[in-house]
This record gives structure tokens, C-alpha cells and sequence, in this order.
């Protein structure tokens, strides 16, 4: 057998493994038996768990293709991603616990069952559910695209790539509505171990077998490339660009919805504080992905689709059975995100735009019915994305977060601001959209990230008009539970 | 007192990571291994979690937390 047939031998055995055991996830029939349990576990996981799971979410093969191919592009810009991910985790520490526990207590399962809750208006909700899955669609389509990648370089002329991925997006699907957040739960812990142990031995080895070693490799880089390594300090996208940029980043990534599930899961508001504490370092993972796209920049031969980075750079090195557990590796980080993405995305569909707007007096069994079999709408919806606009990819998910972050005020403020009004978040929320995408569109934003330009007009127009409604406001249940401390 | 450390260790991770940047920006010195630019940013993966550790201390030292 070949070295080629060998690496996509133990691709197809690990992802098999990980299918099964997606499956078996879902045996105890509890799993399923309520929106509750099928998309947050019953809120009974501890921290460890947490941090596999919320890890499994945020750590994906795009991240690793991305980040390698955009470091071979544009060098040391795309490090905004660490002031970003730590910088999230710090800032998730203020709120989330607080969040968590006006969820547990209302049995809240998404963010916009939270702004329902919070400002009685199931207007809010829908605008946040329509905002999270028109976000996250494009993002689970990356996840798809990055293992069809993937397969393409590891089965040329072996295998018909089209096919294989709608197959294994079917399966995931599939266990996904059996095993609800279960499925994705146990074999994340598989696959970030694989994703630690394979950054790790790469890390180490394409030194080693490129440049002799770790120091001579930054000494040639220092030498042959030096732009990679430091922010430009002028051009279209500089500091001013990097900083927003993170700004941005780490006030959305709580508010995309595989996040916000992840978190709903904890068992206790200690097990988030920890997870705040330590996500930080799971940063190093990504610190050595940038590494190995500037490696790629320096070894590839000019010309190479950056697209393909890193998975050129492991066929240029290694073949064989290393090949064969890093393309497992990169399979995995594609299909699991991808059954968490569908586990959120499902969950504000079915709850908040199929209840809150259009069939309020659903009865629990039905919803949860309806909330499974939407997984299969979502990731039906990401592949045909993926079919018809397979190149608008990459923007669309820079995009995702610039809009995502506009449901910051009404999620986060909310929880320390108690007179913050419905009228006045709405009009926020709309605005600071309407920005974010007029000034993508336009293709001008001065140098700094849409989104911050978007953020800042969402939070001016919230400040503007609140006096006006506040009076207006009555108290609910969730605000006494909020502020009467 | 503690309200004071505890703004500085708020202030601390926001400040190296966003505000003090452009002040970083460079090649060298080159300390283990990495360019200076890039050895800042993996010092503050992991001088945060102690920023975040110290802030739940003073917290739960004061009690405002469960």
C-alpha cells in the first residue's frame, strides 16, 4: 500500500470511530427527551467538560486552515487572533457567570431566550436568532469546506470528494439529532487531545526537517521575510485595524451560538469562572498554527493556493501515517464544531423565530421534535452554501463576526444595566447592523474593523434614546432576580 | 486597597494587549526563540490566567461571590 492510501486509510478509521461513538453518546434515552437536555445536557458538566467542549467549539479546522493561510498571505496581522482569544476569555469572566445563572433559573437554552426573557419582547428574540443563524450558516459552511479540503489533498485520484462530505455531514447530522450536545461532547475530548499531541510533534518536527532546528528557522525567517513578523505600520490594515479587530473578536465570540450552548452546559457558575481562567492557554495551540503558515511561506514553492497551506506543508513533509493522523485531525476539527454549530443554530431557529413568532402555544415534545430535525435544515442550508457560493466563504465569516458582535449591548448591558430599554436596544441593534454591513459593502472603513464602527453606533444610539422609553419600562421577574441584589 | 489591585489587574491584560502594541512591535530582542513581538503575546497567555486568578482571589476573599 502506498503512502498516499495509508493517510487516508486512518482518516476515514478515525472519523469512522468518532461516527460510533457520536452514536453511542445518545443511547440513554434521557438525552433527547427535552430541548433541555438534547442542546444543554441538563446544565450538569463540569469544568473539565466545559473547557473540551467550549475548546472543540472555538478550535476548528478553520482555524488551523485559516489562520495558516492568512499568515502565508498577510504575515504577523492575523496574530490580532491571540489579544482576541485571550482577551475574550478575561472579559467573558464579568458576565458570563452572571448569565449562566439567570439561565439556569429560567431554563433560558439560548441568548435570545435571555433578551425574551429580560425585556419582554419577542421581537428582541427574533432579531437575535435571525442575526445568529444567518451568521453561523456561513461559519458551518467553512467547517465543510475545510474538510472537503482537506479530502481533496489526502484522496486525489482515490476518492469523489463531493460525495463523501455530504455522506459525513449526513452522519454528523444524524448523531447530532439522536445524541443532541452529548454526541459532540465525548468525542471533543478525543479530538483535542489529537489536535494538541499533532500541533505539537508538527511544531517540533517541520523545524527539524526544514530548517534544522527551531533558532535557525526564526534567524532565516528574520533574515529572508522579516515583513511576516511585525505589524505594518501603515497601509489599510495597521494597528488601528489589528486592535479593533480583536476588540471586536473577543466581545463576539461568546455571542455566536455554539459558544453560548457550550457554556449553558456548566453545572455551576464556578465551572465558568474556571474555564475563563484557563481557556487562555489553549491560545498556545494557536500560536503554533501561526508558526506553521509561516513556515509553509517559506518552504512551499511560490504559487501554491494558500487555501492549501497547511495541508501542503504535511504533505510536503511528512506522507504516511503522520500524514494520515494530522488530515484525521484537521477531518475531526471540521465535523465536530459542526454538530455544536448545528446544536445552536437549531435551537434559535426552533425557539426563537418557529415559537417565538410564528406558533407560541407549541407543546415541550413537539418543540424538542422540531428543534432536532432542524439540524438537518441547518447543515442542508451550509451545504448548499457551500455548493452555490463557494468562494464568498472566507469574507462572509470576517462579516459573521462584525455582526455578531452587535447583540453585545443587548445580551451583556442588560445584565448590569437595569434601566436599559427594549425600544432602545432594538433600534441599537438594528443600526449598528445596518453600518456594519453598509460600510463591508462599500468596501471603505477607514482602516478600522466594520464591526467596531457598527458597535459604536449601536451603543451612541442605545445611550441616545434610552432616557426616552426608560420611564416607560416596568419591572419582570428577570430583572428582579438581575438587580435586587 | 484591594479595590486598587483589583483595577490593576483588570486594567492589566487590557492595556499589554490592545493599548500597548504598537510599543511592541518589533523583532528583537529575540527571547526564547520567539521575535519580541510574538514572545509578548505568549507572556500574556499566561499572565492572564494569573490576572483572572488573582481578580476570583480578591473576589471571593470579599465574599461577592458564591
Amino acid at each position: 500500500m502506498n503512502d498516499q492510501l495509508i493517510a487516508l486509510f486512518i482518516t476515514f478509521i478515525l472519523v469512522a470511530i468518532i461516527v460510533v461513538i457520536g452514536f453511542m453518546s445518545g443511547r440513554d434515552k434521557k438525552v433527547r427527551s427535552s430541548v433541555e437536555e438534547w442542546s444543554v445536557g441538563g446544565r450538569n458538566f463540569g469544568g473539565l467538560l466545559v473547557w473540551f467542549l467550549v475548546g472543540a467549539d472555538l478550535y476548528t479546522a478553520y482555524t488551523f486552515l485559516g489562520l495558516t493561510s492568512s499568515a502565508y498571505t498577510s504575515g504577523s496581522l492575523i496574530f490580532f487572533a491571540i489579544p482576541y482569544s485571550i482577551l475574550a476569555y478575561f472579559i467573558s469572566y464579568f458576565f458570563l457567570p452572571k448569565l449562566w445563572a439567570v439561565a439556569k433559573e429560567y431554563r433560558f437554552t439560548t441568548l435570545a431566550d435571555y433578551a425574551r426573557g429580560r425585556f419582554d419582547s419577542k421581537l428582541l428574540s427574533a432579531l437575535i436568532a435571525i442575526v445568529g443563524v444567518l451568521m453561523l450558516i456561513p461559519y458551518i459552511c467553512l467547517q465543510l469546506s475545510g474538510l472537503q479540503d482537506t479530502l481533496q489533498v489526502a484522496g486525489k485520484g482515490y476518492i469523489n470528494v463531493q460525495v463523501i462530505v455530504i455522506v459525513s455531514f449526513l452522519l454528523v447530522g444524524l448523531y447530532t439529532f439522536f445524541s443532541g450536545i452529548k454526541g459532540p461532547t465525548y468525542t471533543a475530548i478525543i479530538k483535542d487531545i489529537l489536535v494538541w499531541a499533532i500541533m505539537l510533534f508538527m511544531i517540533v518536527s517541520l523545524p527539524m526537517i526544514h530548517f534544522n532546528g527551531w533558532n535557525p528557522m526564526i534567524s532565516h525567517i528574520t533574515k529572508e521575510a522579516p515583513q511576516l513578523l511585525t505589524i505594518p505600520s501603515s497601509g489599510p490594515k495597521a494597528f488601528p485595524w489589528f486592535i479593533t479587530s480583536a476588540i471586536v473578536s473577543a466581545l463576539a465570540l461568546f455571542m455566536w451560538a455554539h459558544a453560548a450552548t457550550g457554556v449553558f452546559t456548566a453545572k455551576s457558575a464556578n465551572a465558568i469562572r474556571k474555564n475563563a481562567m484557563f481557556l487562555p492557554l489553549y491560545n498556545i495551540i494557536l500560536t503554533l498554527v501561526i508558526f506553521l503558515g509561516f513556515i509553509a511561506y517559506m518552504v512551499l514553492p511560490k504559487g501554491t493556493n494558500p487555501r492549501f497551506a497547511l495541508l501542503e506543508l504535511i504533505h510536503m513533509s511528512y506522507g504516511g501515517v503522520a500524514q494520515g493522523l494530522a488530515y484525521a485531525t484537521i477531518a475531526l476539527a471540521s465535523l465536530i464544531p459542526c454538530s455544536i454549530m448545528a446544536v445552536g443554530a437549531s435551537n434559535l431557529f426552533a425557539n426563537n423565530i418557529y415559537r417565538d413568532l410564528i406558533n407560541p402555544s407549541v407543546n415541550g415534545a413537539r418543540l424538542t421534535m422540531i428543534t432536532r430535525c432542524m439540524v438537518f435544515v441547518v447543515i442542508g442550508l451550509a451545504l448548499l452554501f457551500g455548493i452555490f457560493f463557494p468562494t464568498a466563504l472566507v469574507s462572509l465569516q470576517l462579516l459573521g463576526v462584525a455582526g455578531m458582535v452587535q447583540i453585545f449591548p443587548a445580551i451583556v448591558f442588560s445584565l448590569f444595566w437595569k434601566k436599559q430599554t427594549r425600544e432602545a436596544t432594538i433600534a441599537g441593534l438594528v443600526v449598528g447592523v445596518i453600518v456594519t454591513f453598509s460600510m463591508y459593502f462599500a468596501g471603505k472603513s477607514f482602516g478600522i474593523n466594520e464591526g467596531f464602527w457598527g458597535l459604536v453606533s449601536n451603543i451612541v444610539i442605545l445611550l441616545l434614546l434610552n432616557p426616552f422609553f426608560s420611564k416607560r419600562a416596568g419591572t419582570n421577574a428577570i430583572k428582579q432576580f438581575l438587580f435586587q441584589k | 486597597m484591594r479595590k486598587v489591585l483589583l483595577i490593576i489587574l483588570i486594567a492589566l491584560p487590557i492595556i499589554s494587549q490592545l493599548i500597548a502594541l504598537p510599543f511592541v512591535n518589533s523583532i528583537h530582542p529575540i527571547i526564547v526563540g520567539l521575535p519580541f513581538f510574538h514572545f509578548w503575546l505568549v507572556l500574556w497567555i499566561f499572565l492572564t490566567p494569573l490576572c483572572t486568578w488573582g481578580i476570583y482571589a480578591l473576589q471571593k476573599a470579599e465574599g461577592s461571590i458564591d
